[in-house]
């Protein structure tokens, strides 16, 4: 039996605008934790969702496990309930009527298939993996924020569904606790081995938690692919810019030979950059960059440029210049705490080719 | 160790799955899976519209087929009783006849002279109370505040009856009182003015929720900022804070002017004297004569919704116009004025208010309950004992009717708590929580009665029970139902509170674990909505045990409650025994309403988990 989730096509729409959902497809194979990436409005709760069963697809199809659980073409729509799936909702959803037990225990006692056995030892076995073993008998009101976001969890896990579903389950937390609960959230699902998704907007829980990430906008998914590919090879301007490729140089295409392509940037000169785009000359290119890794005040084999520094902005633990060279600026960013740079004559710069980005310029000003 | 179990056998299904189950999945089209028997359920897909269409169903019987039945009525000249639904012959000409009546212009225009006048009285004591309360540093704001409730639980016919014995032109307690000051003046209170005086009194509670709620939620700098530009504290509330409020103003009196409009306690007690009939008391004057003038009752109660809905709609239109300026969704500290000394004037205001309004007329039901005869020699006779006894208590208690009127007041009151109280539940969870075709609807039926007053509820129900034999009339069932349909607007708005409380998450959570929408509804919702559950059905009970307006038309001598026995009393002449009768009226529902205020509170505090 391989426990998985497959979406094919997935389309959501909803009464007026876009549709939500417009055509995602991705399978999550079993004991693997799949992050949907994007910001606020692009899909990804929607898509979970829909999972879930909370939401009706339009169109396309979900499968979890061996079973199709929504094909609105062929009239097929499983109710959550019987799914067999957990979910682990942003605003916690632990039902304050409860004492932790009850709470966790609710969905032992419900369940048509909930396998029997001791509901108590299961519960108990529960809290402790999530570190609230001596908390049982108290009412969730009197828990912290990171402590019910843990029952919530402990409940969705105490039945072992196939299939976990974690809708920004940290984002009510505040900055440091957040933190904390990640890593410990990666460490019980890795130990209980349960199959995930799970939908953020923060790049850093998606990096920890996920062993892929799908980066989503506007009901499309852009990319799926392991946390590193998504920061070292992103597919699309989007995914680099949301990543954190915050630089933009807007040239045009001399030469392409497979994934390195050769980019005009006017009075800069040339720059060599990896593209994952079929681009041809004499298209529009832009090149995205990450501010950390430009090298500063060096003077590399390939893509390097003298300019000047127009200004410093020290941060405590880090640097970040505006440097312009050839009509261009790009911000560099040099972690440390002593700034190396000055803002007096002229500087080498060496933007690596393996980490310049080069795609097919479509006017898109709606990328940040 | 206790996860040592969970942890082990995941991880031996992971790893097998990431081997195995990657590869075919990712080949394998869906397709070919099976589709899961649990996915298609046939009834289950009937199961929301079936739903819905009881929903609808028992509205429309409750609250469209009575309206039908009036416009019938209304639009007819055939009598049910005497010739049956045979002989009906529709014809405008009937209900044209009637609005051209002189009687009903009369009626028509001392409704208008009474409730506009009462409402213009209410909305200055609303406004000042509200400004006392909200914006100054008057003294004990808090009691004062509460108290200026009071008002609001008073039965309006007891408020009258008070009024009467104090005011009557002849033998008013005021009136003694002023001969012995040798004062030359003598109040009547069964006058227009007296009307005015008293609606304006007892229903300016409605005018102070709006404004003072618009008081509170006003940016206080808006109003710093007239005076940083030089106004003084004065102009600046009627340049500034009054106009900035006025949207709530404006809905405070027209919500105080319909409920004027639908009242006939009052205008019964102290019109009628004086031969002043307004639209309700018109009425039902209609219904009394021999034979009755259903037909007639059944257009001019048409009148009086028409005019009463259009109100109502104005004053929807105003709150969800939401043009308030000053609600910001911010929370503020409404700016509190320093009075200085004029802080003991604005609270000596405030405790004359409720000295007129609450002490007044309970002693004077006091003193009329217990003296044996309404007339005072001099100041010395007030305190005679001789003259005061039990006996207008025993009289009330010797009649048969008192204990089963208070009887049926109760198992009224019961029966439409607890059906008011499911239906509300049922309609609101409908509206709110569930996204079923048809629910606009829902929302919509339920929504009507709040532009049809009391007593055209009692005519439309007359109308629709009175001609069908072995019908629902003559019992204490056509009671409890009218009341249904009179307040389920209200209940709904209670409940639906407390249903949008409940984060939507609270139930999906449930629904994940494994429970269907009833087990979700018994475990989750209705645990955390108890106490709004609560609340408004005691808001139910009160309002039902209270009720007069639509009771008339449907009470038999069997079925009397208390609000009509006791118009009985008042209009059998005998003053000792009314007043007798609405103190003890007055008494159970007091101790009624702290039993479920304590009720509620008990519940509310055990819903506060433990």
């Amino acid at each position: 039996m391989s426990s998985a989730l497959l979406i094919e096509d997935l389309v959501k729409r909803f009464a007026t605008g876009k549709p939500a959902v417009d055509g995602v497809s991705f399978d999550v194979p079993a004991g693997e934790i799949v992050v949907l990436l994007g910001p606020s409005g692009c899909g990804k709760t929607t898509t979970l969702r829909c999972v879930a069963g909370l939401e009706h697809p339009t169109g396309g199809r979900i499968s979890i496990g061996d079973r199709i659980v929504s094909e609105p073409e062929r009239g097929v729509l499983v109710s959550p309930r019987e799914r067999d799936i957990g979910m682990v909702f942003q605003s916690y959803a632990v039902w304050p009527h409860m004492t932790v037990y009850q709470n966790v225990a609710y969905p032992l006692k419900y369940r048509r298939s909930s396998g029997g056995g001791d509901i108590a030892a299961k519960v108990r076995d529960t809290l402790e993996l999530v570190g609230l073993g001596d908390y049982a008998q108290r009412s969730v009101t009197s828990l912290s924020g990171g402590q019910m976001q843990r029952v919530a969890l402990a409940r969705s896990l105490v039945y072992r569904p196939q299939l976990l579903l974690l809708d920004e389950p940290l984002s009510n937390l505040d900055a440091k606790l957040r933190i904390r609960l990640r890593d410990e959230l990666r460490r019980i699902l890795k130990q209980t081995g349960m199959t995930g998704l799970y939908v953020t907007h923060d790049q850093s829980e998606a990096v920890v938690l996920g062993d892929r990430i799908g980066v989503m906008r506007e009901g499309k998914l852009l990319q799926m692919a392991p946390p590193d590919e998504i920061y070292n090879r992103p597919a699309d301007p989007f995914v680099a810019n949301f990543t954190g490729a915050s630089n933009v140089l807007l040239g045009k295409v001399l030469a392409r030979s497979g994934d390195k392509a050769t980019i005009d940037l006017g009075a800069a000169g040339r720059i060599e950059a990896w593209t994952p785009q079929p681009l041809s000359p004499g298209d529009k290119a832009r090149v995205a960059l990450r501010a950390e890794n430009v090298r500063l005040g060096e003077r590399g084999p390939a893509n390097a440029f003298s300019g000047r520094i127009t200004e410093r902005r020290y941060q405590g633990m880090q640097t970040v210049y505006d440097v312009e060279f050839g009509g261009q600026r790009v911000e560099v960013l040099e972690l440390g705490t002593a700034a190396r740079h000055t803002t007096d004559g002229e500087i080498a710069l060496t933007l690596p080719p393996d980490q310049c980005w080069a795609y097919r310029d479509e006017g898109q000003a709606s990328v940040d | 160790m206790g996860y040592g179990r969970i942890a082990n056998e995941k991880a031996a299904g992971a790893t097998v799955g990431i081997g195995k189950g990657r590869s075919v999945l990712t080949a394998t089209s869906a397709a070919d899976l099976p589709i899961s028997t649990a996915a298609a359920r046939p009834p289950r897909r009937l199961a929301a519209p079936l739903w819905v269409l009881a929903l609808l169903l028992l509205l429309t019987f409750l609250v469209i087929y009575p309206l039908l039945m009036l416009v019938f009525g209304a639009l007819s000249d055939s009598n049910p009783v005497i010739d049956g639904f045979g002989k009906f012959k529709p014809s405008a000409k009937h209900f044209l006849e009637v609005l051209g009546n002189e009687n009903v212009h009369l009626a028509f225009l001392n409704a208008l002279a009474a409730c506009g006048g009462g409402t213009i009285l209410a909305v200055v004591i609303g406004l000042a109370f509200s400004w006392i309360v909200v914006r100054t540093n008057t003294p004990f704001r808090g009691f004062i505040a509460g108290a200026s409730l009071i008002p609001l639980f008073v039965p309006p016919l007891v408020a009258g009856v008070a009024w009467g014995i104090l005011g009557s032109p002849k033998t008013g307690l005021l009136n003694t009182a002023l001969k012995w000051m040798n004062i030359d003046f003598r109040f009547n209170f069964y006058s227009m003015s007296g009307l005015i005086i008293v609606f304006g009194m007892y229903y300016a509670p409605y005018v102070y929720m709006f404004t003072a709620s618009a008081l509170k939620n006003m940016d206080p700098s808006l109003e710093e900022a007239s005076e940083v530009a030089g106004a003084s504290a004065f102009t600046t509330i009627f340049t500034v804070t009054f106009p900035l409020i006025a949207p709530a103003i404006l809905a405070g009196s027209l919500l105080s002017f319909v409920v004027m409009l639908g009242i006939y306690g009052v205008p019964a007690a102290l019109g009628a004297p004086a031969n002043i009939n307004v639209l309700t008391t018109y009425i039902f004057q209609l219904t009394a004569w021999s034979p009755p003038l259903y037909n007639t009752a059944a257009a001019v109660a048409i009148l009086l919704m028409v005019v009463t809905a259009i109100l109502v709609w104005a004053q929807q239109r105003i709150l969800s116009g939401r043009s308030f300026a000053t609600v910001a969704g911010k929370a503020f500290r409404p700016r509190s004025l320093n009075l200085g000394k004029w802080r003991w004037f604005t609270f000596s205001l405030a405790m004359t208010y409720l000295m007129i309004v609450v002490v007044l007329p309970t002693l004077a039901l006091v003193i009329a309950a217990f003296r044996k005869f309404m007339f005072f020699k001099d100041f010395d006779a007030l305190f005679d004992m001789r003259q005061y006894s039990w006996a207008h208590f025993n009289s009330v208690f010797d009649n048969p009717l008192t204990m089963l009127s208070i009887w049926n007041t109760l198992k009224v009151g019961v029966i439409t708590a607890v059906i008011g109280g499911v239906l509300a539940f049922a309609i609101g969870y409908t509206v709110f929580r569930t996204q079923v075709a048809g629910r606009k609807s829902i929302d919509l039926l339920s929504t009507v009665p709040v532009a049809i007053p009391g007593l055209v509820v009692g005519v439309a129900y007359l109308w629709a029970w009175i001609g069908l034999p072995g019908g629902l009339y003559g019992t204490i069932w056509i009671l409890a139902l009218a009341f249904v349909a009179r307040f389920i607007p209200d209940t709904v708005k209670a409940l639906s509170t407390s249903f949008l409380q409940i984060h939507k998450e609270l139930e999906e959570a449930a629904w994940i674990c494994g429970r269907g929408l009833l087990g979700t509804i018994r475990t989750v919702v209705l645990p955390l909505a108890r106490p709004g559950v609560v609340a408004s059905m005691t808001l139910l009970f009160v309002l039902a045990i209270r009720e007069l307006g639509s009771s008339l038309f449907l009470y038999t001598s069997d079925t009397t409650v208390m609000a009509v026995l006791l118009l009985d009393y008042y209009e059998g002449g005998n003053t000792g025994k009314t007043a007798a009768f609405s103190l003890v009226q007055t008494a159970i529902l007091a101790v009624l309403l702290s039993f479920t205020t304590w009720l509620s509170r008990e519940t509310t505090q055990s819903a506060r988990f433990n």
